[in-house]
């Protein structure tokens, strides 16, 4: 009952006008950072960080999470209408949305993408309000076993991501595998894969730059040489109609939103996993256990669904490690955790207690946050669809622009744009020859954290993988090693068992 | 440093800022936001001043421009170097230095970093002590109160530590007691001081070598305990924690710098006024009181002083890597 004061406190508190006002201007901002190619959440809160400094810490933080939730929304208006990621966490978005803008259901794909989001951020906050000191504590005993145990499972559900064709897949997990380790090893710190010398490599390849080449580049020569560059939209027209059919189709999705919001929130609450990969799991495991898996890919309000819930509902469950345990979550939380210390708060196992308002404040702001973007969201889709009335030879070159600035933004480095093109071209011939693409970007997120667990995991028992399926000492790692291996097997064998029962069917 | 000479030094330096600023006709400032390289990961040591320091800046508008943290913290400080390298002559860069900067040039000799040569040293500003810590609730480490008890349990066992990266100043200082103590431990590297926080209280590893605003959330929450600090005495942050003279080990102190650099090339007008930035940041109320609270020691330096102390720095390093190796 407690718990029920504080937070109708919190929610009180962020209805002030003041902070109300600061709630609705964050959510804005972070709708535009979200949306531009290369400015994301990270951006956009670390520009925002000074301007906290003079307004009380309770609305510092409503205004920033304001700002962190609405790039998480913001991030699929591009994914949508411009098939270029918006932010890294929606880059799972294009794979579905782009589609479905393409056959003429844009206003489809921003009705579930806004109510998507919508429903993983308000789960999220829920679970949040009810659990966070025993989720903390799993966040404590989810340690390098555990982490490595997760990334391998999502690999796995990517393994089915490609259809049937396995063999491609795994090429394709195996291509951002061997390029997720180009920079400095993670361990020891030795350069390692630097082609030519060529020092841009020493940083790595930032997953944007494969997925904003992949998507935004090899997406726009596809287009010119289906269409020979006359790409025609289909007329659209929002009317009562349209927006029913476009609520009507989410009925399909209830799935995907309960995997993104749940999925997204565990894989929020781990220490430096972050909304990225919790969008991109989501997808995945969402296509695995759909009926109509293949249709995945080739636009399904649930392929946008899953993303946009879990990304969603990931930006809240990494706040609870960020004020719990004093640990960043996701890139975003570190710069939030950042500013608190500058608050004049220390983040930690007392900040539930020595600062309550603060806390409480955040959570509250979070519903109230959810509540208006997902209302800002849905009244601006009309604006957002004036896009595909513009001439493809006006967007193309625009689409061009925008690539170039977010492949530069990430690093600030020329070697990353040249990179970018080179990727667009490759995205473009390996779509020629029908190979999967979105294992490719998923394993370049992942790859980087699965490396360092498993390092870590092998430091720890002296290199027996044994430490992986020892259920009596560490049962979450175990148990979740054995459904990634499920998982694996499911796709992997399920065209041949199905081979198996048609040969017998005809014989 | 008594307060005498403090007060010498602040005087100093205060003259050295206010010739600097009538010498010039046009004195130099920044024109576009300043970057401010962290070498580690979020939410470690260098990572927290960093941040402290870019909101002091802001809140008092000590600068046109403002500050922006980023961190670079693969490769013991490796990436962030050879940024900061590449940037020569850029007059929009600073880095905030770990000691990595004084081992990771020797280590990683592949990289081509010069440490005398690459950076234009500007202040000290503190300097970060270290502390040996243990879970209250560690399992292997039950009913551990003293340092002697540690060390006593650590020679028979081989404990778990976790670190902030391959050959980064805990894994040094691991050499260094490994040598003056006859223990080792099994070391697991973790992304930045937060991180290996979370992993002791976790469970994952016995103990560390964090600082103490590392582990500060933790330490109020009464979650890990603290049995030395590597200095000569003892301090008002952790006031129930003896140093390691008290306890008999003189040779156990180590310290971590909390300086600012440049990248090598850039005009004396623009060092002089960074220089005087971070002055003006060192003097700021919010900023002493913060770090003192957090068990820092306030160390100003500046000039040659500096150089001095970073040459000599380098070579104890040195000397260190020689004998883990």
């Amino acid at each position: 009952m407690e718990t029920v004061g504080f937070l109708l406190d919190g929610i009180f508190t962020s209805l002030q006008w003041f902070n109300l006002a600061l709630l609705i201007f964050g959510c804005l901002i972070g709708l535009f950072v979200g949306a531009m190619p290369g400015l994301g959440s990270v951006n956009g809160v670390a520009i925002l960080i000074p301007i906290t400094f003079i307004i009380p810490p309770t609305a510092a933080i409503i205004f920033l999470a304001a700002v962190y939730y609405g790039a998480m929304y913001g991030g699929a208006i591009s994914s949508v209408m411009l098939g270029i990621p918006g932010a890294s966490t929606a880059v799972a978005t294009v794979f579905d949305g782009r589609p479905l803008a393409v056959k003429g259901e844009a206003m489809t794909a921003l009705t579930a993408a806004a109510v998507g989001s919508f429903v993983g951020g308000t789960v999220s906050v829920i679970l949040f309000t009810l659990f966070a000191p025993p989720l903390a504590e799993v966040a404590l005993r989810f340690n390098a076993p555990e982490t490595f145990a997760l990334m391998v499972m999502a690999f796995a559900t990517f393994v089915g991501l490609g259809g049937d064709d396995v063999p491609k897949t795994i090429f394709s997990i195996l291509i951002g595998l061997a390029l997720s380790t180009i920079g400095l090893d993670l361990i020891t710190g030795k350069p390692r894969l630097i082609f030519f010398n060529i020092p841009g490599f020493l940083h790595g390849i930032n997953f944007l730059v494969l997925a904003i080449g992949i998507y935004g580049i090899g997406e726009m020569l596809w287009t010119l040489e289906e269409t020979k560059g006359k790409v025609q939209m289909s007329k659209l027209s929002v009317n009562m109609k349209e927006v029913g059919r476009a609520f009507g189709a989410l009925k399909k999705t209830i799935m995907a939103m309960n995997i993104g919001s749940f999925l997204g929130f565990f894989v929020g609450i781990l220490p430096a996993a972050g909304a990225t990969p919790a969008s991109l799991m989501s997808y995945g495991i969402t296509k695995q256990l759909s009926k109509n898996s293949k249709e995945f890919g080739e636009g399904v309000p649930a392929g946008v669904v899953a993303p946009e819930c879990a990304n969603n509902s990931a930006s809240t469950g990494s706040m609870l490690p960020m004020l719990t345990l004093g640990i960043p979550g996701s890139p975003t939380t570190a710069i939030l955790l950042g500013g608190m210390i500058l608050w004049g708060l220390t983040p930690g196992p007392l900040l539930f207690t020595q600062e309550p308002e603060f806390v409480w404040g955040l959570i509250g702001s979070l519903y109230i946050a959810n509540f208006f973007t997902l209302v800002l969201n849905i009244a601006l889709i009309p604006a957002f669809l004036m896009v595909l009335r513009i001439p493809f030879a006006i967007l193309a070159p625009v689409i061009f622009v925008l690539c170039v600035t977010g492949g530069y933004a990430p690093t600030q480095s020329l070697h990353d744009v040249w990179l970018m093109l080179l990727f667009g071209f490759a995205g473009y011939i390996l779509r020629k020859l029908d190979y999967p693409v979105a294992p490719a970007v998923l394993s370049i997120v992942l790859g980087p954290l699965a490396e360092k667990a498993l390092r870590q995991s092998l430091i720890l028992s002296d290199g027996s993988m044994g430490i992986f399926f020892d259920v009596s000492e560490k049962p979450i790692a175990a148990v979740i090693m054995y459904i990634a291996i499920v998982l694996l097997i499911m796709p992997a064998f399920g065209p041949l068992y199905r081979r198996l029962f048609k040969k017998k069917q005809t014989a | 440093m008594s307060i005498i000479k403090k007060l010498a030094l602040v005087v100093v330096s205060l003259s050295l800022v206010a010739v600097s600023s009538v010498s010039s006709a046009k004195p130099f400032s920044p024109k576009k936001p300043v970057e401010l390289i962290i070498p580690a990961g979020q939410g470690g040591g260098a990572d927290e001043i960093a941040r402290l320091v870019q909101g002091v800046i802001e809140k008092n508008d000590y600068a046109s421009k403002p500050v922006i943290p980023i961190n670079k913290s693969g490769g013991s400080g490796g990436e962030a170097m050879t940024y900061v390298k590449k940037k020569a002559g850029d007059e929009h860069t600073l880095i905030i230095t770990l000691n990595n900067v004084l081992t990771t040039p020797v280590n990683q000799p592949e990289l081509g970093i010069d440490f005398f040569n690459d950076f234009t040293p500007l202040a000290r500003l503190i300097t970060d002590t270290f502390l040996v810590w243990i879970a209250t609730e560690g399992k292997n480490t039950a009913g551990v109160e003293t340092f002697d008890d540690f060390i006593d349990l650590a020679k028979g066992n081989g404990l778990v530590m976790g670190g902030t990266g391959s050959m980064s100043e805990d894994e040094l200082l691991l050499g260094m007691m490994r040598g003056q103590f006859g223990f080792d431990a099994k070391y697991v590297p973790y992304s930045g001081g937060g991180a290996v926080a979370k992993g002791l209280v976790g469970g994952e590893s016995d103990f560390t070598l964090n600082n103490p605003s590392e582990q500060m959330g933790f330490y109020q929450s009464g979650d890990s305990k603290a049995l030395v600090m590597m200095t000569p005495e003892r301090n008002p942050a952790f006031p129930e924690v003896p140093s390691s003279y008290e306890l008999g080990y003189p040779d156990l102190e180590y310290y971590m710098m909390r300086a600012f650099m440049a990248p090598a090339g850039i005009d004396a007008e623009v060092e002089k006024y960074y220089t005087g930035l971070l002055h003006t940041v060192y003097h700021d109320d919010e900023f002493q009181t913060f770090n003192i609270d957090d068990g820092k020691l306030m160390s100003w330096l500046e000039g040659f002083g500096l150089k001095d102390f970073l040459a000599i720095e380098y070579e104890k390093h040195g000397e260190i890597i020689k004998n883990f190796n």
